[in-house]
């Protein structure tokens, strides 16, 4: 079978509308990502209320406790207990101590006063409010001395 | 003025393809770490240092007003006491609690601007109540949602009382 010799001229596309486009894009999706909620831990399913706003100045010294349940794919609870998580690592709340000296050691040792570092504690909605405030009790207590503390929730009310 | 006649000039033929390639890679890369994260918002939480029994008079002398949840047992909420009148249950002791706070907050605007932001609630929750109760009761405390999405503000200074024991 013969091919036919095909026509060797390349046929020219305008590619500037296309790149428009994609630039767009790029810029929607890059603006619409938000690099500065790392900290969030995906396992703990925030309480939601209407009138929990974003703080108006952005808090220079924070620290996010992430305090919620080991959850399968499905959401479904692994134990009854909650954890803390720091990132893979996972402790119990009687295990979370030395975690919170160190942590108030480091604001001490860059000169940060404690009184000027926030405390944010992203719980479950299902946690059990004594463990919420036995951490915050855990946060005060001498060698720690956390003093401010902000309560996360989603902003959506229930439907 | 004339124009010069650009009949001569030749289009330049710039190489588009590694810039789009890369462009799509880029853009790719920024669709696949896209998390949809819902926005969100906090609560301040004034607790300061000490014991919280001797901490608790108000620099106004003003008794915080005290919200007691009573919780059953799976967690839920169960009665909803503000300052020892009970408010019910469920999402409508909530709402009472909320117009409440409001009464009391225009008691206190008639003595004093200032005294509206002394004022303090000391909740105080059964140790096995669910947390998002919690967060409930401190938005309904802190204000209302205005009509036009605007927050109003009732109390910014919340607390809670000592633990109870489980």
């Amino acid at each position: 079978m013969k091919i036919r010799p095909t026509n060797t001229e390349i046929a020219e596309v305008n590619m500037t509308p296309m790149i428009d486009i994609v630039f767009q894009l790029i810029t929607f999706f890059m603006v619409i990502n938000n690099f500065d909620q790392n900290e969030a831990d995906e396992r703990v399913a925030l309480p939601r209320d209407q009138l929990a706003k974003p703080p108006a100045v952005q808090r220079k010294d924070a620290f996010v406790l992430n305090f919620g349940f080991d959850r399968d794919k499905d959401g479904q609870k692994l134990s009854e207990l909650p954890f803390l998580f720091f990132g893979d690592e996972k402790l119990s709340l009687e295990q979370v101590r030395p975690r919170l000296r160190q942590e108030s050691q480091f604001y001490s040792a860059i000169g940060t006063s404690l009184e000027d570092v926030t405390v944010e504690i992203r719980a479950d909605a299902n946690v059990q409010s004594g463990l919420i405030q036995e951490l915050i009790q855990m946060c005060q207590e001498s060698g720690i001395e956390f003093q401010r503390f902000a309560l996360k929730a989603t902003q959506k009310s229930v439907p | 003025m004339k124009l010069r006649n650009r009949v001569g000039e030749r289009k330049i033929d710039v190489n588009m393809t590694p810039m789009i390639d890369v462009v799509f890679q880029l853009l790719i890369f920024f669709m696949c770490t896209l998390k949809v994260i819902e926005p969100e918002g906090d609560f301040d939480i004034s607790m300061p240092l000490g014991a919280p029994s001797a901490a608790s008079v108000t620099e106004a002398d003003l008794p915080p007003f005290k919200v007691r949840m009573e919780a059953d047992a799976a967690g839920d909420l169960q009665t909803l006491f503000f300052n020892g009148t009970s408010l019910g249950g469920g999402a409508q002791a909530l709402a009472k609690l909320n117009s409440e706070v409001f009464r009391a907050i225009t008691a206190l605007q008639a003595i004093g601007k200032e005294q509206q932001e002394k004022q303090e609630v000391e909740i105080d929750p059964d140790y096995n109540l669910h947390y998002r109760y919690i967060i409930n009761a401190i938005g309904a405390c802190s204000g209302r949602l205005g009509p036009n999405g605007v927050p109003v503000r009732y109390i910014s200074r919340i607390k809670f009382a000592p633990r109870r024991e489980p």
